[in-house]
């Protein structure tokens, strides 16, 4: 008897396959996931690499712990913000937990995104054609910086509060559009219960959105360009070595063309070059 | 970079490409340990050094002395550094100037710097504005820590206030002035001058209202401040070290 493949028996599986091939003919799904995930990059990629990633799984830890103490947290500065703090730092199950983590997450993700940004640069990872990548980012280091601004003084307490009208001072000693600034960010001429809602606002919704935004064009453009090679790859060295070798034998070759009196000089670059290896 | 140069790159990319490995998982491998680090290291953070909640807001005091969070230390010390100085262009130069040149730099960079060159020592300029602008970053960052904290204390200490001192002292002190003046050794040494003594100056209140209205910068305007505290706050303000000592 020979048998036959006639695909799986299993009629869950054959209705499954069913359902990702019918989602797939109109959505492209499979067909995007494989073209994301099994995308050729340069060998040897570094782990200098991996700080972008990082940056980004970081920003989601803040989004989720975000979003845990959200359920908790009241904006009202007439007896809410404060309490609330203190009522999840103190009471709620691991919220002392979350809180720490969302907030040294936002230290930990201003020293991951600087490093990212450093290696971007040292590596020249800028140049062409990735100078829109750059972009997209030197605004997402910009807009996580903010949301350290507009975070630090939901807690409502006297270093908070004081952090921030120093913080807003800066921004408000601006010449010309400084009193404008500052009259936006702190709804108005003085600091209050509007400039707390502000903040809540702002730093909940507005930033959250933008650096997702960004996050997702940084994304667009890494995948279709390609990570960039480490400058330093071995195949890059191989290929200098090899120009360094053919430019050599070519000066070597020239100097055999040469008459005898123009000779030696002409092997000078040649002979100094050797000296020097 | 010129065309040609564009061109060898898209081909040496694509070689390199083409020779490389897939996405999944060896880059995913090296991101996912190092993330898993990051966070694990966030939470023994969270773990060891708890978060506390500190005492509840009260605009009427200075019993804090206030301090932006660390990442704008080097912004407010950049404010220190350039105060005290006169008129207009070198201090617009330095405070307003200074970091949005340093904005607008760190955004167009790549078009800037468009040589093809990217092996780090063939690129001396690019890697002496980082370690420049890293060290300066840093050693501002590091001044902030540092700096003299200031002095705090409940209220501030001058005697002789009247209704309007009252009121005015309230509105100096809800408003952070004590985060760049001090009064009678409270509040911060800069970045603006000690104002104990300010009364023997003898502004009038037009003139101290004009002031806070628009004064030198780093020190920001007062415009919008309602019309009593304001008069209230050039009260309290002339009257220091004379009125109230
Ligand atoms: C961001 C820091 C900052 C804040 C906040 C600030 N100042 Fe100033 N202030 C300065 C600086 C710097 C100067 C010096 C400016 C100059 O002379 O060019 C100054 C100067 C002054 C002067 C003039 C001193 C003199 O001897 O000429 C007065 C008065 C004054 N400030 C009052 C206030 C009051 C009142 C407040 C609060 C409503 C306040 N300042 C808030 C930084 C600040
Ligand atoms: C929230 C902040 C950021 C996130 C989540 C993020 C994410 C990423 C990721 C995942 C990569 C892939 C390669 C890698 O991991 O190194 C990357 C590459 C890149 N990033 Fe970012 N990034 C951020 C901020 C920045 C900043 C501040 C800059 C510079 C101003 C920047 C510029 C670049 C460039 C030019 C690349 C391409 C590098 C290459 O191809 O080698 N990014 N980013």
């Amino acid at each position: 008897m020979t048998t036959k493949d006639i695909g799986p028996k299993n009629p869950v599986q054959k209705s499954a396959d069913a359902t990702i091939d019918y989602v797939d003919e109109r959505s492209g799904v499979k067909t995007g996931t494989r073209w994301f995930l099994f995308r050729n990059i340069p060998e040897g990629t570094s782990w200098f690499q991996t700080l972008g990633f990082t940056a980004m799984v970081v920003f989601g830890m803040q989004a989720i712990t975000g979003i845990i103490l959200a359920m908790y947290y009241v904006p009202d500065t007439r007896g809410g913000a404060y309490e609330s703090i203190q009522r999840i730092t103190e009471e709620v199950t691991w919220g002392w937990l979350v809180r720490g983590m969302h907030k040294w997450g936002a230290s930990v993700m201003i020293i991951v995104v600087f490093l990212h940004m450093a290696r971007v640069f040292i590596w020249g990872a800028y140049k062409y054609p990735r100078e829109l990548t750059w972009v997209t980012g030197a605004f997402l280091l910009l807009l996580t910086m903010f949301m350290g601004l507009t975070g630090y003084l939901l807690v409502w307490d006297q270093k908070a509060y004081w952090a921030t009208v120093v913080a807003v001072n800066i921004f408000a000693s601006a010449p010309i559009v400084g009193p404008y600034i500052g009259d936006i960010l702190r709804a108005g001429p003085e600091f209050g219960p509007a400039t707390l809602s502000r903040f809540y606002s702002i730093h909940m919704l507005v930033i959250p959105g933008a650096i997702a935004t960004f996050i997702g064009l940084h994304l667009y453009f890494i995948v279709r360009l390609g990570i960039s090679e480490p400058p330093w790859s071995k195949r890059r060295l191989r290929i200098e070595r090899d120009e360094e070798d053919a430019r050599r034998e070519a000066a070597r070759e020239r100097a055999k063309a040469l008459p005898g009196a123009v000779t030696y000089p002409a092997t000078w670059p040649a002979k100094a070059e050797e000296g020097v290896r | 970079m010129k065309p040609a140069d564009k061109k060898a790159y898209d081909r040496d990319y694509a070689l390199a490409k083409k020779t490389g490995k897939p996405f999944f998982p060896y880059a995913i491998f090296k991101d996912t340990i190092v993330a898993g680090l990051t966070i694990v290291g966030i939470i023994v953070l969270a773990i060891v050094v708890q978060v506390e909640v500190g005492e509840p807001v009260n605009p009427a005091t200075t019993d804090f002395v206030p301090r932006p969070e660390w990442y704008f230390y080097f912004a407010f010390e950049l404010l220190k550094i350039f105060a005290n100085q006169d008129v207009l262009t070198p201090v617009i130069m330095a405070t307003f100037m200074v970091p949005n040149i340093m904005i607008i730099l760190l955004v167009v960079w790549p078009f800037i710097d468009r040589g093809p060159e990217r092996r780090i020592w063939k690129r001396p300029f690019a890697m002496g504005m980082i370690v420049i602008v890293t060290g300066m970053l840093c050693y501002l960052t590091y001044l902030g820590a540092n700096s003299p904290a200031g002095v705090a204390s409940q209220g501030l200490p001058v005697g002789g206030l009247d209704e309007a001192g009252t009121a005015g002292m309230q509105v100096f002190m809800n408003n952070g002035c004590g985060s760049c003046h001090m009064v009678a050794g409270v509040g911060a040494p800069g970045p603006g001058p000690d104002l104990t003594n300010f009364g023997s100056k003898g502004w009038d209140e037009a003139k101290q209202i004009a002031w806070l209205k628009a004064p030198n910068p780093p020190m920001p305007s007062y415009a919008s401040l309602p019309p009593a505290d304001l008069e209230a706050l050039a009260t309290f303000v002339n009257g220091l070290g004379t009125k109230y000592k």
